[in-house]
């Protein structure tokens, strides 16, 4: 049973069809390339798994049970997370409070646990994400360059156990040796158990990482291959012509 | 991006100028310097010219210590607020009309001891009433509370007219927000004491940890899963609140509240908090900072009229401070923290 599925989604925005009749499966302990052109309907696909949009028509699910995303709460709770470029932190609180945000680790009366929540976010840091330049967990995220401030969403995913990351183009503000991180670390968290969704059109990325790739064009799947199967130049053929 | 990486080299040990850097840095920082630096100036003058500068002088201290706590509860109140990223300029109305509503019930019987608590009850269900205006119609609340500022300021004149209202409790409550305690002002320790509990709220509490998300960038917060409009609310509710008990701790003082009391009080409350640090665009500031802001406020005033200086040299004065102590954290925006 795969862990993550859409069945037959349908996704307008008033006259406009953005998805049709799209089903795609994410195994565990898989990381599938999601691969399109600009306006193949990637953004919206990442909109509705995280809760954002709602379909028109078809449902997902998550280990076979059927999902109805109301917002990304939901999505949250039945283990997915998504991490945009401009991800979902909060620049002028520390890494650690970012970490714990909404889910703060209290005494009594709600008053913060200062030290445990920042052992625990040095810990996560330095085992689960390992990204390096981050030298404590009292920095201000919004010192922190992009990868870095990838490496604490992901943290955070990690953290609280999310089983599915979703991956909205992670690489395109990032150097290339912070790629290279981001991509070992997926790689590392699917040695975990963690799958992940790759969003992107650089096809090397994901070429490198990803398990399977599904590519899209004009709001349906057009090719859906196992790594083994296909050649780079096979995927770029789809995604070009298609 | 070179400081940065000299910090790092150079750890764990830090030169002069570094330290310097990381004080300038958090989010009090430059205006303690500051604050220090006036207050040393202030107390060698004060020893060199006993007799010109009586900064020393228990009657100034007292002084000082009086006129302190009024402004400092409410920019407390409106610190919380703009560092959830709101404003109300309503305060300085409210203010007045809280006391006046306390004065009228103690006046015709009522125990100050539940009159005031009325009176904190209104100034909150006040703040409730422009965050849930603000929140519902999404409005900015520039806007919604400068309706506030003369909605209530004409109810204060409906309600009573334009003549004062005589303020008598009963000893105990006198003593209690006007007495002094081993020579303090009782109405200091209610501020420093505020402080404390602000600090403990602000800094060290979940609530405040999600006042300072919800400021820094609200979209990330509420996908976290914060529930900002409960916090603005509640931050709306705080300024409120702190504007009615600084109404009370200035009518206790004063025994009596005039109709006209609150006018401007509400930008320099709000004044105290930029100097203090504090960024407009919410998300950052400190509670050291706005208590060190109005403390900056009056030392300066007090040191002024101490120099015998004409009163629209105050004005100038505060005017300049607003405006340098802007320009530095402008500069510094992107840095601050909650802790």
């Amino acid at each position: 049973m795969s862990l993550l599925a859409l069945h037959n989604i349908n996704k307008t925005f008033g006259p406009l069809k953005a998805l049709t009749d799209l089903s795609f499966e994410v195994g565990h302990s898989e990381v599938v390339g999601l691969l399109g052109d600009n306006g193949a309907g990637k953004s919206t696909t990442v909109n509705l798994l995280s809760g954002i949009h709602r379909p028109n028509s078809g449902y997902i699910s998550v280990d076979g049970q059927r999902h109805d995303f109301t917002c990304r709460r939901d999505s949250a709770e039945a283990g997915i997370e998504t991490i945009y470029q401009n991800t979902a932190l909060v620049d002028c609180l520390s890494i650690s409070r970012n970490i714990f945000l909404g889910r703060e680790l209290t005494t009594r009366f709600g008053f913060l646990d200062l030290k445990q929540m920042r052992d625990i976010a040095m810990q996560v840091l330095e085992s689960a994400v390992h990204i390096s330049g981050i030298e404590s967990p009292d920095k201000l995220v919004g010192d922190l360059s992009g990868g870095q401030k990838q490496a604490v969403a992901i943290a955070r995913a990690v953290f609280f156990k999310r089983r599915v990351l979703l991956l909205d183009e992670p690489t395109s503000a990032l150097s290339v040796r912070e790629t290279e991180a981001l991509l070992h670390q997926v790689l590392k968290l699917k040695a975990q158990g963690v799958s992940s969704v790759l969003v992107t059109h650089n096809l090397y990325h994901a070429y490198q990482v990803c398990d399977r790739f599904v590519i899209m064009s004009h709001g349906t799947k057009v090719f859906d291959v196992a790594k083994a199967d296909t050649t780079i130049e096979e995927l770029t053929q789809h995604v070009v012509l298609t | 991006m070179t400081e940065m990486i000299d910090h790092r080299a150079a750890w764990p040990r830090r030169t002069t100028a570094q330290n310097l850097h990381a004080l300038l840095t958090m989010p009090a920082g430059a205006i303690l310097l500051v604050f220090v630096a006036v207050q040393i100036g202030c107390i060698a003058a004060g020893l060199l010219f006993p007799d010109d500068f009586r900064y020393l002088s228990s009657a100034n201290m007292g002084i000082m210590m009086r006129s302190v706590p009024v402004l400092g509860c409410l920019a407390l109140g409106a610190g919380v607020l703009m560092i959830a990223g709101e404003f109300d300029l309503s305060i300085g109305s409210v203010y007045t009309f809280t006391a006046i509503v306390m004065a009228m019930l103690v006046g015709n019987g009522v125990d100050a001891f539940l009159a005031a608590p009325a009176g904190l009850l209104i100034g909150a269900a006040i703040g409730l009433l422009n965050g849930a205006l603000t929140l519902r119609f999404n409005l900015p609340s520039f806007i919604v509370t400068l309706g506030g500022l003369l909605f209530w300021r004409g109810a204060v004149l409906l309600l009573n007219g334009a003549v004062q209202v005589r303020f008598d409790p009963n000893p105990v409550f006198n003593a209690l927000f006007s007495g002094t305690l081993l020579g303090i002002n009782a109405a200091f320790i209610w501020f420093v004491g505020l402080c404390l509990v602000f600090w403990a709220m602000l800094h060290r509490h979940r609530f405040g940890n999600h006042v300072f998300a919800t400021g820094g960038n609200r979209s990330a917060a509420t996908a976290i899963g914060v529930n900002t409009n409960a916090i603005k609310l509640m931050a709306f509710a705080i300024a409120g609140f702190m504007a009615a008990f600084a109404g009370i701790l200035a009518t206790t003082r004063v025994g009596s509240v005039q109709p006209g009391q609150g006018a401007g009080l509400e930008l320099q409350a709000i004044a105290a908090c930029v100097i203090g640090g504090l960024s407009l665009r919410g998300g950052r500031g400190s509670i050291l900072g706005v208590f060190l802001g109005v403390m900056l406020i009056f030392t300066i005033t007090d040191v002024l009229l101490l120099m015998r200086a004409p009163g629209f040299y105050l004005d100038m004065f505060i005017a300049t401070l607003i405006v340098v102590a802007s320009i530095f954290n402008h500069g510094l925006d992107r840095r601050g923290a909650a802790a």
